[in-house]
């Protein structure tokens, strides 16, 4: 998965990000170790500070687990991965309801909308 | 953090001078041998070797100036002084390196000189005829400690023409523009500066007591040795106080003034 | 936290021209800082004035609370914009020169880099080529363990592989303790990487700021720059 930055946002937010995507699709999965804040820094081409604020980050939401002696590794608690997976999923949609909002269309216009493309998707 | 200075700085120069060193040696003992080995006649071979150990021991007397100034000059206040001047050394240890190892070149220079002037003269040292000469009285301590002035006279004055140019390069890199003319001109200035002083404290007193005593005709042997050693030590003095006036010079500023650009 | 480096009132000018005037300044110790500005805007002159190699015509710089000298040359690590190589030197004895000098040189990364260039420790100084130089001052600069690496255009005049090569040299050796800082006018290449910028033109302080703060004002640096630069 390459890491795509955009110039225009803080770089440490767009690594949360990346880092919580390769999680949830399986590049890292529950339990396994991450690598190390220097080589996570060289893959990005990004500075090793912001790379640990990025992980610190993580750390805090209780995604990623510091060992004191073996490094870093993504937590095995999968009901957290599932919980975050919700709510990423959750911040998606509601954003996507906001821009539908501002566009003048009703909540029952919205869900048959999609209603109609999941069909036309599976079909 | 001096010797390593040194060791870098002999390193840097020495792949200039121990070749020549050995070029002049080799064309000192190649003429010798050709002039030797030929008849009377025909010595065009001894000729032209002899032109090659002039002009091998001429360009060693040049090199020796110029790689001087060079070092100086190139290393410290060049591009290369952008790795010399953020090494952490004191600046007076640069100096001295560069001094020192001047100094040892220079003698270098001469004593390869005369060792090659040796060898082109063993036949005669091997005979004989010189050995009156070198031989005289060396055992009488009183010439033995004029030679001593003597030898140390040389080298305080070795260490005086390094300093002084070395001060020069200094005083001209006060400039903003014309360096190189500005060191000509400090060189001058320096220089007249240095005539004046030896005059008025080196010439003028020596002067004076010889005039005072007024005997300078009937004065013997040992006086007139009594008269050189204070001469000697006198200039000796002299060359000191002005190589350390000049040294001070080169360090303020390239210790306060330095500019690379 | 003390400032690695602080300027205060630092003014220098050649002739009548004035390189930097009244640079006021701190920054603090573990980042990466890019000093950014066009070029002639006074990047090299702050630079060189903090390596001691130019003397300021009036205020005055600390590096660690200390004034350029002895005592700052040992936790400074200079990448100059020239090459200050020695003609007559083996790669070897540039690295002897680095191990007998400075304390904080680690040989074996410096020759463990050098190696993947495949540069040889007996390859003459002078037949390198003038990108390889480069590299082989960056290798130098960068296996120091430096409090504070002053980096004078390290990816102008280069290639884009080898300004990737530069970059990822930088960000491998570096040490979160250190303060990096990396002057150019090569803005996007290096944004991504900076903790901070200071922006100079013409010899003075336009900007000093975190680039979280533009960032979080939806703008980048590069963007950031071309406003404030516009001609």
């Amino acid at each position: 998965m390459p890491w795509e930055l955009k110039p225009d946002r803080p770089i440490y937010a767009q690594l949360v990000e990346h880092i919580v995507q390769m999680i949830l699709s399986g590049v890292y999965p529950p339990g396994s170790k991450l690598p190390s804040v220097r080589d996570l820094a060289k893959e990005a081409s990004v500075n090793p500070n912001t790379m640990q604020r990025a992980l610190a980050m993580l750390e805090e939401d209780g995604l990623i687990i510091t060992h004191r002696t073996s490094g870093r590794s993504i937590t095995e608690d999968s009901e957290m991965i599932r919980k975050t997976r919700t709510r990423i999923a959750r911040d998606q949609v509601s954003e996507f309801l906001e821009k539908m909002q501002k566009l003048g269309f009703e909540k029952e216009e919205i869900l048959s909308i999609i209603t109609e493309m999941i069909k036309e998707v599976r079909g | 953090m001096l010797g390593k200075l040194i060791k870098y700085e002999l390193k840097a120069t020495g792949r200039t001078f121990l070749p020549l060193y050995a070029a002049l040696l080799v064309f000192a003992a190649v003429t010798k041998l050709t002039y030797l080995l030929s008849d009377s006649g025909d010595n065009i071979p001894a000729v032209i070797s002899l032109i090659l150990y002039i002009i091998i021991l001429t360009g060693m007397f040049v090199m020796t100036f110029v790689v001087m100034i060079q070092r100086f000059y190139k290393n410290l206040l060049s591009d290369e002084g952008y790795l010399m001047f953020t090494l952490p050394v004191e600046t007076w240890k640069h100096i001295t390196s560069k001094l020192l190892v001047s100094v040892i070149w220079n003698i270098g220079s001469i004593a390869a000189a005369i060792l090659s002037i040796v060898i082109l003269s063993i036949d005669d040292i091997i005979s004989g005829e010189m050995k009156t000469e070198l031989s005289i009285d060396i055992a009488g301590s009183t010439t033995a400690l004029a030679l001593f002035e003597l030898i140390l006279a040389c080298i305080a004055g070795m260490v005086f023409g390094i300093l002084i140019i070395y001060a020069s390069i200094a005083w001209g890199h006060l400039s903003k523009r014309h360096r190189i003319m500005a060191s000509i001109g400090a060189f001058l200035a320096l220089a007249t500066f240095s005539q004046i002083m030896f005059f008025c404290f080196t010439v003028m007193p020596v002067a004076k007591a010889l005039q005072e005593r007024g005997d300078i005709l009937y004065i013997g042997l040992d006086r007139s040795l009594t008269i050189y050693h204070w001469f000697m030590w006198i200039l000796i003095a002299f060359l000191v106080i002005l190589s350390a006036l000049f040294f001070a010079i080169t360090n303020y500023v390239l210790n306060r003034e330095l500019n690379l650009e | 936290m003390n400032p690695i480096l602080e300027c205060n009132g630092l003014t220098k000018t050649f002739g009548p021209k004035k390189a930097l005037s009244d640079i006021n300044l701190k920054i603090g110790q573990g980042q990466i800082v890019g000093l950014l500005g066009p070029n002639g805007s006074g990047k090299t002159t702050l630079i060189k004035i903090a390596t001691a190699l130019l003397t300021p015509s009036s205020g005055e710089i600390q590096i660690s609370g200390m004034k350029p000298g002895l005592g700052t040359k040992k936790i400074v690590s200079y990448l100059p914009e020239k090459n200050y190589l020695n003609d007559w030197m083996r790669v070897r004895d540039i690295i002897g020169m680095f191990k007998d000098f400075y304390e904080d040189f680690n040989p074996e990364k410096a020759c463990d880099m050098l190696k993947r260039l495949n540069i040889s420790a007996d390859d003459r100084l002078k037949t390198l080529s003038k990108g390889t130089k480069e590299k082989v001052q960056l290798i130098l600069v960068m296996s120091r363990e430096a409090k504070l690496y002053l980096l004078d255009e390290p990816i102008g005049g280069v290639d884009p592989a080898a300004r990737d090569y530069i970059l990822e040299t930088i960000i491998g050796n570096y040490n979160p303790e250190a303060t990096v800082l990396i002057s150019t006018h090569l803005i996007y290449d290096v944004e991504k990487i900076l903790d901070h910028v200071i922006f100079i033109n013409e010899g003075r302080l336009v900007l000093s700021s975190s680039v979280d703060e533009i960032r979080e004002q939806g703008k980048s640096v590069d963007g950031l720059f071309r406003e404030v630069f516009r001609c």
